[in-house]
């Protein structure tokens, strides 16, 4: 999405003018209009904080509207409700009060510059808020959303802010797939980056606290993958029903272009005979009863290790996708499921609810989700009994601290509970069923006396009426448990290559130099191995050069 | 000039001798490819781990290396051939008649042994044409791979037609004086000849020739080869338009000094100083300095605009090309011939064949390494270059070097061969040189290029 002339729209200079039309025809200010719509954009680049656009046009919007009443709950609220756009949340914030003057304030800013700069607010990076997704399509329904599909997209949500650098995911995914020594299809590195700032907050996010910054790096199957467009057979192609970036076993004759085309570095060549054989595979799953772990339902050679002379390269589990492994796994991979921290967030980018989505809309409440495991219903049940229904004999009764309980309470009034068939979905249902158990004990929890005393509501004076419990304690009580991630971004987005992993965390910049591993989770490749289907260990390797020098014939140990 | 008059004799010389010499060079060259093709076998039966590449990310190792830059090489050497030739024929360049056929040979070798080169690459070669074939429909619209394939097809078909065309002419005229063994094979080359077809073919092989000069810069060496590298934005060292003009002065500076090489040899083994003289090789030579001039400058391009104020990456990438030693070697290389070129222009009695010799062995080692190092360097330094193991290491391993035995061989294997069957001299050459203005072809020959040439 690029224009080349000055506009600061990204549907040009023409779509710009037409707007300056539009609100010449209004009573206001075009000047101030199109200002504002400007710098809402650069909000959403980055360039410009909230609080920072707000400060500028205070006074003007005083002047030109008669009122500004930033920030209030219900613009935060706004912000939680994707349906009503992001639009109408920076609008809220001049307004505030409620349906009726936000929808007139939209109409005297002028629709155009609502539509032009403001419906495209999406990345806002300030404080601590929420994160929600570009919502580009609400400014221009013509502008194509390189990300939107109207099928299923496997992709990720990784928050680099929680792996622990555990290579579990590794390791896993070497199980799984039966990959040889220093095919690492998943490749966790730690990096540093001279000239960014040290990891922010990053020490909330973990439990082990503070960690250098690491970069979770699997195939990012693209949309638009270079790989799949250079390859000279198809037999690197994305498969209709679910967007896999996948490589036909069958077809590939090794010309390795999809490896010098893909910029990410993401493909292993077998270069000789695999350590596992096929035959061994095949059976190992077999007697499981869960097809042979290779072919897929279209019934073409796609998944686990490559056979000698062909390309190879993370598949995002296509047998588990296509349900050979039992239901269960659907809408899982090894590495998601291995990762202690939950930092891998596995789903269909095209359903809002999940997990990736939920997860990069919400980090923090992912994290709390992740983090938190509340008693079970019957568990509280069983202490509640002959228990008091105020709050502090509940917490007495159980093994619910103030915090947890709050926390729990946060992640309900920010966003529903169990919607979604994914494990966030899972999560959210238990954290309801151990809040319903509660209720049904007796607690109001919905109470301002309660909220209040959770933090999670402010308290009114005698003649207000309590209006609930307040999105935005809510989510600052999220962020404090476990921080909110550095940005979120997609790796070399202007490559072009429409990847479908979202990262929450610090982005790695053009200086960025993978270092050591380090801090107290950290391992290294080569303390790990797992054991192949045919009773071998293999070994982990980080750099698959030093096994592969082994077999070069007149190996001079030399280098160009 | 000599003052010996060239002959039909002269021309059919390579067909009727065999010498202890042809035998002794021809084992040499069937053992380096012999050699080659054992290797090959095994690097078949154990895969591509015998050579020195690897994965390029944290695997440290180049994705493509020698064979690519050897491929590149030889497609090179091929397309400079046909450019040469077809120049002659286009323009009248009648001084040069006495080697066209050999820079046409120099074509089909090389291109051989380029496509030689593809399959020995190739973890799956079995699959060339199930694969490859079978998807070309889908695949020609986007990857840069099947356009190189197809453009390397289609010049292999244009420069065996136009071989094949101005062989009929030759053949059926010395007939008489060709050996009876070949019989079928000059039977199938001169099939349904007549005395009015030449008039046609004179035509027609101009045309061809024109589409060879028009495709070469378009698709050829200008075009799908390098765009092989050059529209990959994440390998900065490769990406960008300077590539496409870089690899055809590469490719003529090549070719040149091929077609020097193999001339100097023929002209050696028989004695055809009269045929191919010092003249030839004074214009050829000539033209060399003026392409290793633009191949100076166009590296000069790259080099000012990679390193001024380029993006980082890009400036990562063309530093690090900068100082590589082998870099330096390849430029100096070319520079040092450059400067030899044009001394002996400014000072003919410079002039010597061992220095002419030597200038095509000097160019040719610089575009060769010049190659291996462009493909590997696009490895070392890509945008995503965070990996602890990138750069990383690569060294061409003995299989690889022998893959250079080889093909070498190969190429001049296919012109110990054909050089035994059809005469490597055209007929029109010798004509021309007796100064039988019997052709319309010739008629103009001594015409405005020739005296540019000359100039
Ligand atoms: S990261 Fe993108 S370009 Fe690279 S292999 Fe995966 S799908 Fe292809
Ligand atoms: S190595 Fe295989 S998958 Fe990759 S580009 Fe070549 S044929 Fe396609």
């Amino acid at each position: 999405m690029s224009t080349d002339d000055e506009s600061f729209h990204p549907l040009g200079n023409e779509w710009e003018n037409e707007l300056e039309t539009m609100l010449d025809d209004t009573e206001y200010d075009t000047e101030l209009g199109m200002e504002m719509a400007q710098d809402a954009f650069r909000v959403t680049k980055g360039e410009l904080s909230e609080a920072e656009f707000h400060e500028k046009y205070h006074e003007d919007v005083m002047e030109e509207f008669g009122e500004d009443n930033r920030p209030t709950a219900e613009a935060f609220e706004a912000a939680q409700e994707e349906a009503k756009g992001a639009a109408s949340r920076m609008l809220s914030k001049f307004e505030g009060d409620g349906e009726e003057g936000r929808r007139e304030a939209m109409k005297k800013m002028g629709a155009g510059a609502a539509a032009v700069g403001l419906g495209a607010w999406g990345t806002v990076e300030n404080g601590n808020e929420p994160d929600p997704e570009p919502d580009v399509a609400a400014a221009a329904e013509e502008e194509e959303d390189p990300y939107e599909h109207d099928r299923t997209q496997w992709g990720m949500a990784l928050d680099l802010e929680r792996c622990d650098g555990c290579l579990s995911c590794v390791t896993a995914c070497a199980t799984e797939n039966q990959l040889d020594s220093g095919v690492n299809w998943m490749y966790v590195l730690e990096f540093e980056d001279p000239g960014e700032s040290a990891n922010t907050n990053s020490s909330l996010a973990r439990t082990s606290g503070p960690s250098p910054n690491r970069l979770i790096r699997p195939c990012q199957h693209c949309t638009d993958a270079p790989c799949e467009k250079v390859c000279p057979t198809t037999a690197r192609h994305t498969r209709d029903k679910d967007g896999l970036v996948l490589t036909d076993y069958d077809v590939c004759i090794g010309c390795r272009y999809c490896q010098v085309a893909c910029p990410y570095g993401v493909n292993y060549f077998q270069w000789d005979e695999p350590d596992v054989s096929t035959e061994d595979i095949a059976e190992h799953h077999e007697e499981l009863g869960q097809g042979d772990h290779m072919t897929d339902d279209r019934g073409r050679w796609v998944d686990s290790r490559a056979p000698r002379g062909v390309m190879s390269k993370c598949t995002m589990c296509p047998s588990r996708q296509d349900g050979h492994m039992g239901e269960e796994y659907v809408g899982t991979t090894a590495c998601q499921q291995a990762c202690p921290p939950g930092a891998i967030q596995f789903g269909n980018m095209s359903d809002e609810e999940s997990d990736p989505k939920k997860y990069a809309a919400n980090p923090s409440r992912g994290r709390t989700l992740e983090r938190i495991s509340p008693p079970s219903a019957d568990a509280l049940e069983e202490s509640l009994d002959g228990a008091d229904d105020d709050l502090e004999s509940v917490l007495e009764a159980t093994d619910l601290d103030e915090d947890t309980l709050a926390l729990m309470k946060a992640v309900e009034i920010t966003g529903e509970l169990g919607t979604g068939d994914g494990k966030l979905a899972g999560y959210e249902r238990e954290f309801q069923e151990a809040l319903d158990a509660l209720a049904d004990h007796g607690l109001d929890l919905d109470s301002e006396d309660v909220l209040v005393e959770l933090d999670l509501a402010d308290e009114t004076d005698e003649d207000e009426e309590f209006d609930g419990p307040s999105v935005e304690d809510a989510q600052q009580r999220l962020e404090a448990f476990t921080g909110s991630p550095e940005s979120n971004f997609r790796l070399l987005e202007d490559m072009g290559t429409n990847p479908n992993i979202v990262y929450l965390g610090q982005e790695p910049g053009p200086h960025a130099e993978q270092t050591e591993p380090t801090g107290a989770t950290s391992l290294e490749y080569e303390q790990l191995s797992y054991e192949a289907v045919n009773g071998e260990t293999i070994d982990l390797v980080d750099n698959r050069k030093e096994v592969l020098d082994e077999e070069t014939v007149g190996d001079t140990g030399w280098s160009l | 000039m000599s003052t010996k008059t060239p002959s039909e004799a002269d021309i059919l010389r390579p067909i009727n001798t065999f010498t202890k010499k042809y035998i002794a060079l021809f084992g040499v060259c069937a053992l380096a490819f012999g050699a080659f093709l054992v290797a090959w076998a095994y690097q078949l039966q154990k895969g591509l781990v015998v050579t020195g590449l690897g994965d390029w990310g944290s695997g440290g190792g180049v994705t493509w290396g020698l064979y690519i830059g050897a491929f590149i090489w030889w497609v090179g050497i091929a397309h400079g051939g046909i450019i040469l030739s077809a120049a002659v024929r286009l323009l009248g360049m009648d001084r040069y008649m006495p080697v066209a056929r050999l820079a046409e040979l120099l074509t089909i070798a090389g291109l051989s042994a380029a496509g030689f080169y593809i399959l020995v690459h190739m973890g799956r070669p079995d699959r060339m044409v199930t694969s490859v074939l079978g998807h070309y429909h889908i695949t020609v619209n986007n990857s840069p791979l099947v356009w190189d394939v197809t453009v390397i097809t289609a010049y292999f078909v244009l420069t065996a037609t136009y071989l094949a065309l101005t062989l009929r002419y030759d053949i059926t005229r010395l007939r008489d004086q060709l050996p009876d063994l070949f019989e079928p094979v000059y039977k199938i080359m001169t099939i349904g000849y007549t005395k009015e077809e030449d008039r046609v073919i004179e035509r027609m092989v101009w045309w061809l020739a024109l589409a060879i000069i028009i495709m070469a810069p378009l698709l050829l060496h200008g075009g799908v080869i390098p765009w092989l590298f050059a529209v990959l934005p994440g390998m900065p060292a490769w990406f960008g338009a300077v590539q496409g003009p870089q690899f055809l002065t590469i490719a003529l500076t090549s070719a040149i000094s091929g077609v020097i090489l193999v001339a100097y040899a023929f002209r050696r083994a028989y004695d055809w100083e009269h045929i191919m003289t010092d003249d030839v090789f004074r214009g050829l030579l000539l033209w060399l300095g003026f392409f290793c001039l633009l191949f100076l400058w166009l590296q000069l391009q790259q080099n000012v605009t990679g390193l001024f104020k380029a993006p980082l990456s890009t400036s990562t990438a063309q530093g690090a090309t900068l100082d590589h030693p082998i870099y330096l070697l390849s430029m100096g290389l070319v520079f040092a011939t450059l400067a030899y070129i044009f001394a002996q222009t400014i000072r003919p009695s410079l002039f010597t064949k061992a220095r002419a010799i030597l200038s095509g062995i000097v160019v040719l080692t610089a575009t060769f390494l010049e190659k291996l190092l462009f493909v590997v360097e696009g490895f070392m330094h890509p945008e995503f270059e965070i990996y602890a193991a990138t750069p990383g290491e690569y060294f061409p391993s003995a299989i690889e070097w022998l893959s250079l035995a080889g093909t070498i061989g190969m190429v001049v294997l296919i012109f110990l061969s054909v050089s035994k069957v059809v005469p490597v001299v055209e007929l029109h050459a010798i004509e021309h040189l007796r100064g039988d203005h019997g052709h319309e072809h010739e008629e103009h020959g001594e015409t405005a290029a020739e005296k540019e040439v000359k100039a």
